[in-house]
Parts: structure tokens; C-alpha cells; sequence
């Protein structure tokens, strides 16, 4: 068991996705020291693994990875990767809290990321950066751009066969290594925890994420995107490209059967972008989008959403019933339009996105973060609306981006300027 | 304030230059052979190493650049990658941490300009990435050391309109120690809010809401509130604004400040007269009528004696050519309004909640009730029996005067199969959309970005969303796109970080790419005055050597108009010398 370092900033900021990142580089930018703790080995969240963001149609690496690169330059952020929060309680006006820094079973300070471990590890398990379309190493860097550059070694599918530790020239690897633990004292604390796509299992009529060429918006990011897994769109169960793929809207919100009747925001407008981007990639495909409102409400996304129908993609006002496999496991959409005709009809695709919703990460314990509240479907509660929306139940503890309720990027960004300015302006307040 | 030092450091002054090919993960390499590039740029004079990496600007491709000037004695830096725009300032960055001048620095765009449109000529797209990589080397060897321009600022910020956004940002700017002028043009601060009863999804009455910023603001003794003024003019740059104001009543003042935060909001589309009957039928009102009549006096018994009320959505918003009757601009309202469908259908449910006898109607395209706990009142409405009809794009409701005396609105209703349904009502209310409010004398004197909706158009939505590409100036709320009373606090508290940022260092730091004048070759011709767009930014000098053009550095923004225009080549704009672009006009045509 290792000793308990003990480390003081001015602000800890929980979740490196672009919310945290973005409140981290306003906060440093303004003079304040801040720790940035993230769960997963590298930060940059959901958003670096995306392929190109609505409605500019940037490359999502593009603008994500200098975002990374400024947060691991700013002389003013640490930044935790792979560690998890415990607890955070406030005593005496200063924020405590618990980390726990879980082994990568290599010795940071002496790997020189030659990536030599990667190469020699014989195992190929699933790429979670990929969302299961690709393979990794046991001991692998998460992906190309991952901050920090270090490999993680996966315990549960290491095999100990001793391959990576031959070859590391500096021989860092450590077998043994223990989680390390960590205190932290903080002036103020910002929760930019994010958000979860719900279950892909959800719902029984699509096929309880069974069928094997129904996938996730996430997966379908990473198939459009310029590094993707196979170079091309391919579906995941013969390789082949597809003729005809349909998206289906909602199915993870406004819908109370699973628990999420609000609306998840983004789907509407990342189905749209990947239909674009998909008739950009294959020309020659039938793209059809079944959908009960299109929420295209944002700044240009109307003209997005209008570009896109005069791209040749279908928007259908239908409600997907049920979906169920065919031949070679082509999908049937049992529909019901809610235009044109009234009759159910089945639709055959070669490839379905699934829209799942979103849900809040930040699913903790009122215990294991003291004095914050859960409010609507458990985000996090948000008492001062509409003036104060980055404002929870404890005070001098703030909240950025979709841990408070959905949001795009656009609207996470503004909404984590305004984070940091609450935190700024509560310890000038304070004299903190 | 020098920009251009010869160092005086010899081996700086000899360049060594490191070329740098980005594969942006696919996006230039998939077209653009990467491997073909480096060895050709590789070999040419001057250049000592030339890499490619899949990312340059990832912390890893950032290191090689970092690792080769400390190590390899590289004193001049090309990448070739995406824009400018997106990464020319990060390694800029990664030169300066490496104890290089980051301005001996060359960014070229083999990216929008080259692997992105010639997508369908591999060979041509690579012979194009090495000429403008040669080009850019020639720069960049012929590249001075330059130091940013400093300019004093004025600790002060001044917000324009004083609606939530303005008060939210006056009063963050304050508490972060600022001092503050909010300017509004009203007799009264608060902006659209005025007009609202309860604002969704709280529950609070907007008037109270009102009070209390309003409290806050005139209780703070950092902000200077002046209400019935208008901005005339600004002139002035970044850290030093003279704002020239004119007070109802005719009285002029002027006001410096730092920084500049437009929330200068949005009204609401006034429809034309006939659009549905609107100006022509008293029982025809848009939705902040509706608001005012549900608050008005004798509200109780005028609603008593209503038995439907229907609602129009998409009024001034959504809007295609052809179908709807353009704006004086001769531009339709294409965008989303984004706040109109839950205001509307949030009136609806306050107007069945107290008078529930009433038949309400609903006439969509999509409804757009996106944020959290906008969907149940969606669903309120649903139960209390409200029915909507969905019309298609290219079919607008049609609405008459009944037989009865009634109104009747006419719709192709998508819901039930395009059938044509009808259906009488006693108010009919148009759910508006809204538009930025005309400003005139600062997007005049400012020349403020503004998008084809009209609205201010921010830097980049997602890596500067309340920053234009005029420093020191922000933007925030309705005036940059259609939003909601918390978006935009949301939006104001953001760009007050990015204001009290700006001005919380002793001098703010300008890039020093401007014009420069050798008064040995001036001869006074003035031509160049006549040509520059900034007024004041060069101006004709007395000097003992004779009459010669002179640079105001902080006005000057470098867009190299004079340079062109002077016949002696007297002037170079720092960055961009004449004999810069010669050189690099000549690595291009050479075969």
C-alpha cells in the first residue's frame, strides 16, 4: 500500500472530456492552479473519438487534439488520467477529496512511450477507443493521440507471458504495481463528468443490441472517421459496404418505457451530420432517417438539416416498431409512418444506427460527493436557474457541460466558460 | 516597440530549417502521398530535416518539433497541415517553449486547400503539397525575429444592452474586480425579459427575475449603468475603445474602455400585414401579444369567452424562397429560432391552466422542445387535449374568416395522411421567431462579423464561441443567435471570462504583422493613405528627411493593401515582406 500524497490546487475539475478541458484551460488562463482528474488512461473524452462535429463539419481530432495538447502545455493544469474519485467532502470551506490512481503497470517516469511493449503483446483483445470494431494490445497506448502517451497494461486479459517486459528498453514495466492514493485539497471543485449513451440492450423490439449489424452512433463515428478502423464503412458482420442504412431516431429518448422521456439533444443533428458524411463516403447508398421531430435548433443547423435533404437523404416521420434479421443478417424495419400511408409496412437495411440518448455519467453515491443533489432523471441538480446554471447544491461546487442536463459541443463549450467564471468569481468573493 | 531585431545569436541568423508533413489522421495523407513530400522537401537548400507524423498537433507531433530545435539546432519551423486558423498559434506555442521566436514560423495548408478538393488527383495534389511546402521554406528562411506589439489597456469593460445577457455579464465582470459601463438603449434595463409572465422551465415570474438583476446592477459599485443611450461610434483598438454615446434628450458622452461585450439581443419577427390574417384581424397576435394580453387587465374576462385558440409555429422562421415573402434584405429567415416552440407551447399550457374550458390547436412542422423539462409540457398539453396538426413545408395553414365570424385555420395535416382539415378558432396566434436587433453604428464602426442569419457571428462556434475575430470585442446572447433567458447567462458568463482574461495582464500583447514604412524610400506620394481601409492607421508625417507615410501599429492590421499600392516598395508589412512573397512566388513557378 502506498503512501497518501497529499496535493493542494485551487480548482479540481472531475472529467477531462471537452467540459472539463475547456474549464481547466479558462480557469489556468486566468491564473488559477487546477487538477484535472480523469477516469479513462487519456484525456479528451467523448469528443476525440468522433469523426467530424456538426455544423462546421470539422474534423473532430482537428480541433480536439490541440485542446488536449494545451491542457498537457498549460504550466497552470495537472492532469490525473486513470484515476477515480472516492469521495469529495467539504470541511472548513476547502473541498477533500479521495483519488485513487489505478496502476497502469508500467513506471511513468521511465516509459519514453516507444510503444516497443505494443508491438510485442500477443494478445488482441477488443478496442474500446474503436467501440469493439477494431482490436488492441493487452499493453497498448489507447489511441494515436491519447495524452499522456502511455500504455496501459490490461491485467484482465494479460497473459504474463513477459513479452512486453523483454523488450521495454527502459524496463518499466511493473507486474506488481499497486493503485496509488491521493488527497486533495481544493479551493473549488467543477463536476464535468458527462454524459453515457443509454444501453444499446434497452429496448427488447431492437433486437437487445443481439443483432449484429445494428450499431451505435458511437461506432458509427468511429467508421466515418479519417483514421477509422477499416479505412472505409464497412458493416460489422461480413465487411461488406452497404447499399441501404437507416438511422433510427429516439431510440433512447423522449421515450418513458426505458426511463429517458426528455429529449437527448444531439441526436437529431449527429444522425443528420453522419448522414452526410455517409453520402459523402458512398455515393451510391439509399441514407434514411426515421424520425419524430427533427430538432435541428442551433445556430445553422436548420441550414445543415436542409443541406442535408437536398443531399438525397430520406427524412421519414415513422415510428420504428420493431427491428428483427433477415438473410444475412439484414435488418427489417417493422415501421409505421406517421405520413403518407397509414398501414404498417417491413423495410429491409444492410446496416442500422441506432440513435441511442443520453444519460448522465455521474451516477455517485449523495454520499460520495457531499452536499451535491441529483435533481431531473439524475442530473445534476441546478438550483440557480436560469440566471446561475454551473451553480449545484454545494456551494463552491460547480457544474460544466452535459453532467447538468444533454448538450452538444457548442453549448458545452459556452457552458464551460461560464463554469470557470463562476469559480473564478466565488474565490475572489471568498478572498480563497 | 521593435518587431523586427536581427539576433544576435549568428547561428540564428543562418536558417535551419525543419519541415514538418502532418497526416491529420487520414485526412491529408489518404490523398496527399506524405512519404513523397518529405523526401522532396527534405533535400532542398537550407532545410536540415523534414519529418511527417500522423498528428502533428498532438502533444507527440508538438515534441518532435520541441526535441529537433533544442537538439538538431533547428531555427526556422514549417508545417504543412490543416489552416492556418486551427493550428498556426499551437505551434507557435511549441517554438516558444522551446526558447525559439515563434514568429520564425511558416503554416501551410495542404489540408482545405489541397487533399480536401483535389481529393480525386492524388499525383496532382502531392506535387501541389510540395510546391506550397517550398514556398513556405523560402519564406521562412527570408523570416525576422519579431516581438507582439503592447498595448496599454483600460481596466474597464463596456457592455452593450442590458437584457439578461448584459446584466449577467455586467455583474460577473464586477465581482471578478472590473469596473463596468452597461449601456442600454431603454428607459429600462431588461431587455426581452420585460415582456415575458413566467419564464419556463422555473416557474419564476421574469418581472421578479428583472428586480433582482436589476437590484444587483444599481446596488454594484463597479457598474455604471446608462439606460436611454446608444452607442454612436467606437473607434480606438483592443485595451483602449472610445465609445461615443448619445443619451435621450440629445446629450452626448464618450467612455473608454478595455473590452467591449455586445448582448445587444434579438425582437421578435413582426409579421407582415396579411401574413395569416395578422394587422388585419384584431384577433391575429404573435406571441409577445399574446404574453402581454394574458397579463393584461381584464385578461380573465376576455379568456372567459374564448373557446379555441389556435397556434401557428414557424412564423419568420424556417422560412424557403419562393414560398415566403423576403425581409427588406431581400433574404428570408432560413434559420431555426430555436426558442419559439417551447415559449409557444409553454404560453399554451399557462393559458389551459387557467382557463381550461379553452380548445387549444397547434399547427407544427417539428416540435422542437430539445432541453431538459421541455418535453413535459409537450406532454402536458397532449394530455389536457390540445391537438396538433403537423404541415408540410411547402404548405402553409391557410387562414379565413368563417361563416360564424369566426376564424378557421386550413391545413394539409401530415399526421392524418395529408388530409385537409379545418378547424374553427376565436385567437390566433402566430408563434414568432426572432431576429438580431439593428445595431448599425457598431457593426459600422467595428465592422462586426455577421453571419447570412444576421445574427453576430462568432470566431468558431466550438474553439471561440464568444470571441469575433476582433480582439477585445465579445459577443454574447440573442445578438449572436436565437436563445433562451439561461443560455444566454450562459453565454454572457463565458465571454466575461474571456474579457477579465484579457484585461487581468498589464499589457495586452498584439501580433506585430502590420506595415512598415522605410522612410529612406518613401517619397511622400501619399498613395498609400488614400488606399488603407483602417482611418488613422498610416498617415502622412513631417519629418527632417521631408514629408513621409508613417504606421500607427495598433490600428493597423497588417492587410498589406499599402504595401501593394506603393511604387517604391517602401513598405513591408512584418511577416510578409515584398521579398518574402517574391521568393515564394518564384519556388512555385519554377519548373
Amino acid at each position: 500500500m502506498s503512501e497518501n500524497k497529499i496535493i493542494q490546487t485551487d480548482t479540481l475539475i472531475i472529467g477531462a472530456g471537452i467540459a472539463g478541458m475547456q474549464t481547466a484551460l479558462d480557469l489556468a488562463d486566468n491564473g488559477k492552479q487546477v487538477l484535472l482528474v480523469e477516469k479513462s488512461p487519456s484525456i479528451g473524452g467523448k469528443m476525440i473519438s468522433l469523426s467530424k462535429v456538426f455544423p462546421t463539419l470539422d474534423c473532430a481530432s482537428c480541433i480536439t487534439t490541440p485542446r488536449m495538447a494545451a491542457v498537457s502545455h498549460h504550466k497552470g493544469i495537472k492532469a490525473f488520467t486513470y484515476c477515480e474519485v472516492k469521495s469529495i467532502k467539504k470541511v472548513g470551506g476547502i473541498f477533500t477529496a479521495e483519488l485513487i490512481k489505478k496502476p497502469r503497470y508500467i513506471n511513468e517516469e521511465a516509459c519514453i512511450s516507444c510503444k516497443r511493449c505494443e508491438e510485442a503483446c500477443p494478445v488482441l483483445v477488443k478496442d474500446e477507443f474503436e467501440r469493439d470494431l477494431g482490436a488492441r494490445k493487452a499493453i497498448s497506448i489507447p489511441f494515436t493521440n491519447a495524452i499522456p502517451q502511455y500504455p496501459v497494461l490490461d491485467m484482465e486479459h494479460c497473459i504474463a507471458c513477459g513479452a512486453c517486459s523483454r523488450v521495454c528498453p527502459t524496463k518499466c514495466i511493473n507486474y506488481l504495481q499497486e493503485p496509488a492514493h491521493y488527497t486533495i485539497k481544493a479551493k473549488t471543485v467543477v463536476l464535468a463528468t458527462g454524459y453515457e449513451i443509454t444501453p444499446m440492450d434497452a429496448k427488447k423490439q431492437y433486437g437487445s443490441g443481439k443483432l449484429v449489424n445494428v450499431i451505435s452512433p458511437l461506432q458509427a463515428e468511429r467508421l466515418l472517421a479519417p483514421h477509422s478502423p477499416f479505412g472505409k464503412v464497412v458493416r460489422p458482420s461480413d465487411g461488406k459496404i452497404p447499399d441501404s442504412i437507416a438511422f433510427v431516431q429516439c431510440a433512447g429518448s423522449r421515450d418513458k418505457s426505458i426511463g429517458v422521456p426528455y429529449c437527448s439533444r444531439v441526436c437529431c443533428m449527429h444522425s443528420i451530420k453522419q448522414a452526410q458524411l455517409l453520402s459523402g463516403s458512398l455515393p451510391l447508398a439509399d441514407i434514411t432517417i426515421y424520425y419524430m421531430d427533427i430538432r435541428a435548433f442551433g445556430k445553422g443547423y436548420e441550414q445543415f438539416f436542409q443541406n442535408t435533404k437536398a443531399m438525397g437523404v430520406s427524412f421519414v416521420k415513422a415510428k420504428v416498431a420493431r427491428i428483427t434479421e433477415g438473410e444475412d443478417h439484414d435488418l427489417v424495419l417493422r415501421i409505421e409512418r406517421q405520413e403518407g400511408t397509414s398501414a404498417p409496412e417491413e423495410v429491409k437495411h444492410d446496416l442500422v444506427i441506432l440513435s441511442q440518448g443520453t444519460k448522465p455519467a455521474y451516477l455517485a453515491a449523495p454520499e460520495q460527493c457531499e452536499g451535491v443533489k441529483l435533481g431531473d432523471y439524475d442530473f445534476i441538480n441546478t438550483p440557480a436557474l436560469p440566471c446561475s446554471p454551473n451553480l449545484t447544491d454545494s456551494e463552491g461546487l460547480f457544474v460544466a457541460g452535459a453532467a447538468s442536463s444533454p448538450k452538444d459541443i457548442v453549448d458545452t463549450v459556452q457552458d464551460a466558460g461560464s463554469a470557470a467564471m463562476e469559480a473564478l468569481n466565488y474565490m475572489k468573493g471568498k478572498g480563497l | 516597440m521593435t518587431q523586427e531585431t536581427d539576433s544576435q545569436d549568428p547561428q540564428r541568423n543562418e536558417p535551419r530549417v525543419g519541415v514538418y508533413i502532418c497526416h491529420c489522421g487520414g485526412n491529408i495523407s489518404d490523398v496527399v502521398d506524405v512519404e513523397a513530400v518529405t523526401r522532396a522537401v527534405a533535400a532542398y537548400p537550407g532545410v536540415v530535416l523534414a519529418k511527417n507524423y500522423i498528428f502533428m498537433c498532438s502533444s507527440t507531433g508538438q515534441g518532435l518539433i520541441e526535441d529537433d530545435i533544442k537538439t538538431m539546432g533547428v531555427n526556422r519551423v514549417v508545417v504543412s497541415a490543416c489552416a492556418p486558423a486551427l493550428h498556426e498559434l499551437t505551434f507557435r506555442g511549441a517554438l516558444q517553449r522551446a526558447g525559439l521566436n515563434p514568429y520564425l514560423y511558416e503554416h501551410v495548408n495542404i489540408r482545405e486547400q489541397d487533399s480536401w478538393v483535389h481529393k480525386q488527383d492524388k499525383k496532382g495534389a502531392t506535387e501541389k503539397a510540395i510546391k506550397l511546402t517550398l514556398a513556405a521554406i523560402e519564406k521562412v528562411s527570408r523570416q525576422k525575429e519579431l516581438t507582439p506589439i503592447q498595448v496599454n489597456s483600460e481596466k474597464s469593460t463596456a457592455v452593450i444592452g442590458a437584457g439578461p445577457a448584459g446584466m449577467n455579464a455586467a455583474l460577473a465582470l464586477s465581482a471578478n474586480g472590473l469596473k463596468v459601463f452597461l449601456v442600454e438603449k431603454d428607459k429600462e434595463p431588461g431587455g426581452n425579459l420585460k415582456a415575458l409572465g413566467k419564464i419556463y422551465t422555473t416557474g419564476r415570474e421574469a418581472g421578479e427575475l428583472i428586480k433582482e438583476l436589476v437590484a444587483k446592477v444599481k446596488a454594484d459599485r463597479n457598474i455604471e449603468l446608462l439606460t436611454g443611450t446608444v452607442v454612436e461610434s467606437v473607434s480606438g483598438y483592443v485595451g483602449q475603445f472610445d465609445i461615443r454615446l448619445k443619451q435621450d434628450g440629445g446629450a452626448g458622452r464618450s467612455l473608454k474602455a478595455g473590452a467591449l461585450i455586445i448582448t445587444t439581443g434579438f425582437k421578435a419577427y413582426e409579421p407582415y400585414t396579411g401574413e395569416f390574417f395578422y394587422g388585419e384581424d384584431k384577433r391575429v397576435l404573435t406571441l409577445p401579444e399574446f404574453n402581454e394580453k394574458m397579463k393584461a387587465p381584464g385578461a380573465a374576462e376576455y379568456f372567459r369567452n374564448i373557446k379555441a385558440v389556435s397556434f401557428i409555429h414557424c412564423v419568420g422562421s424556417r422560412q424557403t424562397e419562393g414560398l415566403h415573402k423576403p425581409q427588406a434584405d431581400g433574404k428570408v429567415n432560413a434559420y431555426c429560432s430555436r426558442i419559439c416552440c417551447t415559449s409557444a407551447l409553454h404560453a399554451m399550457q399557462g393559458m389551459l391552466e387557467k382557463y381550461p374550458h379553452i380548445q387549444a390547436y397547434d399547427y407544427y412542422k417539428d416540435i422542437r422542445t430539445y432541453g431538459l423539462k421541455h418535453e413535459e409540457i409537450y406532454e402536458y398539453l397532449s394530455k389536457k387535449g390540445a391537438i396538433f396538426f403537423r404541415y408540410p413545408d411547402d404548405a402553409l395553414p391557410e387562414v379565413k374568416a368563417g361563416d360564424d365570424g369566426r376564424l378557421s385555420v386550413k391545413v394539409k395535416d401530415i399526421l392524418t395522411w395529408n388530409e385537409e382539415v379545418e378547424a374553427a378558432c376565436d385567437l390566433l396566434v402566430l408563434a414568432t421567431g426572432v431576429m438580431p436587433n439593428d445595431i448599425p453604428g457598431l457593426v459600422n464602426s467595428l465592422k462586426l462579423p455577421i453571419g447570412t442569419d444576421r445574427f453576430l457571428l462568432e470566431a468558431h462556434p466550438k474553439l471561440r464561441p464568444v470571441e469575433i475575430p476582433n480582439m477585445g470585442i465579445f459577443i454574447a446572447g440573442g445578438a449572436q443567435a436565437p436563445m433562451d433567458v439561461q443560455e444566454a447567462a450562459t453565454g454572457a458568463k463565458a465571454a466575461s471570462a474571456k474579457a477579465s482574461l484579457l484585461l487581468s495582464t498589464e499589457n495586452i500583447l498584439l501580433d506585430p504583422f502590420v506595415a512598415k514604412v522605410d522612410p529612406d524610400l518613401c517619397d511622400g506620394c501619399e498613395i498609400c493613405v488614400a488606399e488603407c481601409l483602417y482611418a488613422g492607421a498610416i498617415v502622412m508625417k513631417d519629418t527632417p528627411k521631408g514629408r513621409k507615410a508613417e504606421v500607427l501599429e495598433v490600428l493597423c492590421k497588417g492587410c498589406g493593401a499599402c504595401a501593394a499600392v506603393c511604387p517604391r516598395r517602401a513598405i513591408n508589412v512584418s511577416g510578409y515582406s515584398l521579398d518574402q512573397l517574391d521568393a515564394m512566388v518564384e519556388a512555385i513557378a519554377k519548373e
